[in-house]
């Protein structure tokens, strides 16, 4: 509590210290597609952040006594990788890793339409190449992504984005020095944009319901645009196929894959 | 016509319609359930997927791989989500692990586990693998890029709708290497021909 | 399996009743199983308490051991926060390293204690750069009938409330038997946690009403009025404003259940 003294400024005339707005997402880049021997897969950057994600599946479950009759399973597992953060990490998965594997696994559950492979396993696997704060939003950002790009049937897209508090301030998408404010907040959301469902949501710092009304409010609105992101990169690699069929053509089926 | 890109999610027809593939109704309205171009009349609404794996369908052809043998019949992989299965009692060969058959989808359940009838075995050659999404072009309208393959390859060729194809004798090597053009170059317009070109090219030069 | 088919029956009669606004044993939405806390269930440990909520039966110890300080915070002391699903609480636990449910709850309960700041971290100070308190929070289950993350939230705060801290001989080892005080909290925060099924919102969720949830969320919340901790777990969602009701259910029970530490 000692922090409080060597008091920073996180917000200054409505610029923070790396100069975005309170309401800014860092540049976001999303590429899908990328690993040829995946079934779905995505590249993303996120300000520092960079996450590749590969999905595997609908397959069969095995061992056979994990399967479930009534619907696919989701297995999420998010890495990362020994250089991606400050000190060299232990690449034994730790604690944390294993948590929000967990928590973003059953987040895109209820984007799958998982009954319709029983038996199967759907299995998404993360990999966290450079870190700087906001990376499990980031992960699963690209994994919703990959899971399209695998054509896997889904109610809608999960869009995710960390809103929280520093310095006082409710400000969009902390990177690194606003998540080590010594007030700093942090809250992970992820919702089904079309419905405005909250599929994820963590919290841990000290916040008061007013605060979180406000969070709230950014979150929803920092997720829809963090949605309008993946919807471009998912169409972009399609754009040429739209193109190619305005012409007349001779063959029964176009599609592309967009080199 | 000028086709719509859609995302899972994003609505397809705000009107009640017959919904056709990749499409789900909510609340009278209707979504996309893939990435994919959007199949709109007055009466249905469907999308087609642009990438994933093989859905079975109802009398499709398809080319598969004998997985296990047992009492009652053989397993088989169709390159879907679920192996397939046929009964002895529709065979008069005898499979192992391997065998290489083309069959045709008798039935498709719910989720999406196929029924396969109309087994023929095939001897000897090789499988080439395409998207499955793709596998209408290696076809061509009225069959015309098989003819060209066929004659530019001097292969005999089975293209399964699951992405699979089976070829034996002539120059399955440059027949490969076709495919995998087809497979990249897919979205270009008059392919047969240009496929054409490639193998004469390519045979001319050997 | 068949245990998991009896379960599934189960499952379906706890949605028909919620449907019909009730509950298998006639419980409120809103209303906790009888809690009864018992302190100091082990002497060896620095303080103890085991927490009944209904049939759910957990145990929290506190150990309070000198230990190196990190290297960036040398005059701050720690917590650690553990827990294991005992085989003997379940016939779905099995012995084995923590899995991700049990590593999901101790880090929720973790992130309720730490990040509400009950605990002065520079209170725990030994010797700046030497050595510093660590408090090792330890749960055990002894019997699973549903809404642990309340169970071991209560039982882990219960017991933190009875500790003592041990009194430090020559070159930092304990005296054995001997204490320097008591450890002082700032808060007292509670998690408290509200399961949807059936599309409505009930506390206290016991084992089967957990089988038939769609989602749960989890709000640690303090006596003044901060919340310090959030979960969302399970494959369903929440909408807005569900969000918001779980909030103040949240608040309201914690204040029930503060009553009774």
């Amino acid at each position: 509590m000692s922090k409080k003294e060597e008091k920073t400024e996180y917000v200054k005339n409505g610029k923070r210290l790396d100069g975005r707005g309170t309401e800014e997402l860092r540049p976001l880049k999303i590429e899908v597609g990328v690993l040829s021997r995946a079934d779905g897969s995505c590249a993303l950057e996120w300000g520092q952040n960079k996450v590749v994600a590969a999905v595997y599946g609908p397959r069969e479950a095995l061992p056979k006594h994990i399967q479930n009759p009534y619907k696919a399973l989701v297995d999420y597992q998010y890495r990362m990788a020994t250089f991606s953060v400050p000190d060299r990490k232990n690449p034994k998965p730790g604690r944390r890793e294993m948590e929000i594997s967990k928590v973003s696994g059953e987040a895109l559950e209820k984007a799958i339409f998982l009954e319709r492979f029983p038996n199967t396993t759907i299995d998404i696997f993360v990999e966290i190449l450079d870190s700087n704060a906001g990376t499990r939003v980031a992960a699963l950002v690209a994994a919703s992504a990959a899971l399209a790009d695998a054509g896997i049937p889904m109610r809608d897209m999960v869009s995710a984005v960390g809103v929280g508090k520093a310095g006082g301030e409710i400000i969009l998408d902390l990177n690194k020095d606003e998540e080590d404010a010594p007030d700093a907040v942090d809250i992970p959301m992820a919702i089904l944009p079309r419905t405005e469902e909250i599929v994820l949501l963590q919290m841990d710092g000290l916040l008061t319901p007013e605060e979180w009304k406000k969070a709230l409010k950014l979150g929803l609105k920092g997720c829809k645009q963090v949605y309008e992101v993946q919807k471009e990169a998912l169409r972009k690699k399609y754009l040429e196929a739209e193109k190619e069929e305005s012409e007349p053509n001779t063959e029964t089926a176009t599609q592309e894959e967009g080199e | 016509m000028k086709k719509k890109i859609v995302i899972p999610g994003e609505l397809v027809s705000e009107e009640r319609k017959q919904v056709g593939s990749h499409v789900f109704m909510e609340n009278g309205k209707i979504y996309s359930d893939a990435l994919g171009l959007v199949y709109n009349d007055s009466q249905d609404a469907s999308v087609v997927a642009l990438h994933g794996k093989y859905f079975p369908q109802r009398d499709d052809l398809v080319i598969g791989i004998v997985v296990q043998e047992t009492f009652a019949g053989y397993i088989v992989d169709i390159n879907s989500f679920y192996y397939s299965f046929v009964s002895k009692e529709f065979m008069r060969d005898r499979l192992q692990r391997g065998s290489i058959i083309s069959a045709k989808i008798l039935s498709v359940n719910e989720i999406n586990e196929a029924e396969l009838g109309q087994v023929r075995v095939f001897y000897g050659g090789e499988i080439i693998n395409i998207s499955p999404v793709k596998v209408p072009r290696v076809i061509g309208k009225n069959a015309s890029m098989m003819e060209a393959l066929k004659i530019g390859t001097g292969a005999n060729i089975m293209v399964g709708r699951n992405g699979r194809i089976w070829a034996k004798g002539g120059n399955t090597q440059l027949l490969s290497e076709a495919i995998k053009k087809i497979e990249v170059e897919s979205h270009l317009s008059n392919l047969t021909n240009k496929i054409e070109n490639f193998l004469k090219e390519k045979n001319n030069n050997a | 399996m068949a245990s998991d088919i009896v379960l599934d029956l189960r499952a379906d009669k706890v949605i028909e009743a919620i449907k019909l606004g009730k509950r298998l044993d006639n419980r409120k939405f809103d209303e906790y199983r009888k809690l009864k806390i018992t302190k100091n269930i082990s002497e060896n440990a620095n303080g103890s308490a085991r927490v009944l909520l209904g049939e759910t039966d957990v145990i929290a110890g506190i150990k309070m051991v000198p230990g190196d300080p990190f290297p960036d915070t040398p005059k701050e002391g720690s917590i650690s926060v553990g827990v294991e699903f005992l085989p003997l609480a379940s016939p779905l636990f099995e012995p084995g390293p923590p899995r991700e449910n049990e590593t999901e709850l101790a880090r929720v309960v973790d992130r309720g204690i730490r990040e509400s700041k009950c605990l002065d971290f520079e209170k725990l100070c030994i010797k700046e750069g030497e050595k510093v308190w660590v408090v090792f929070i330890d749960m055990y289950t002894m019997n699973d009938d549903g809404n642990l993350f309340d169970a071991c939230s209560i039982a882990a705060l219960s017991a933190l409330l009875e500790t003592k801290i041990p009194k430090l001989g020559d070159e930092y080892k304990i005296v054995k038997g001997e204490y320097s005080g008591k450890l002082h909290l700032a808060r007292k925060p509670l998690l408290c946690t509200t399961t949807k099924i059936a599309g409505h919102l009930v506390n206290d969720a016991c084992f089967a009403e957990e089988k038939a949830m769609e989602a749960r969320f989890s709000v640690a919340t303090t006596e003044d009025g901060y919340m310090a901790a959030y979960q969302k777990g399970g494959s369903g969602s929440f909408s807005p404003k569900e969000i918001d009701e779980c909030i103040d259910l949240s608040f309201a029970k914690a204040k029930e259940i503060r009553k009774q530490l």
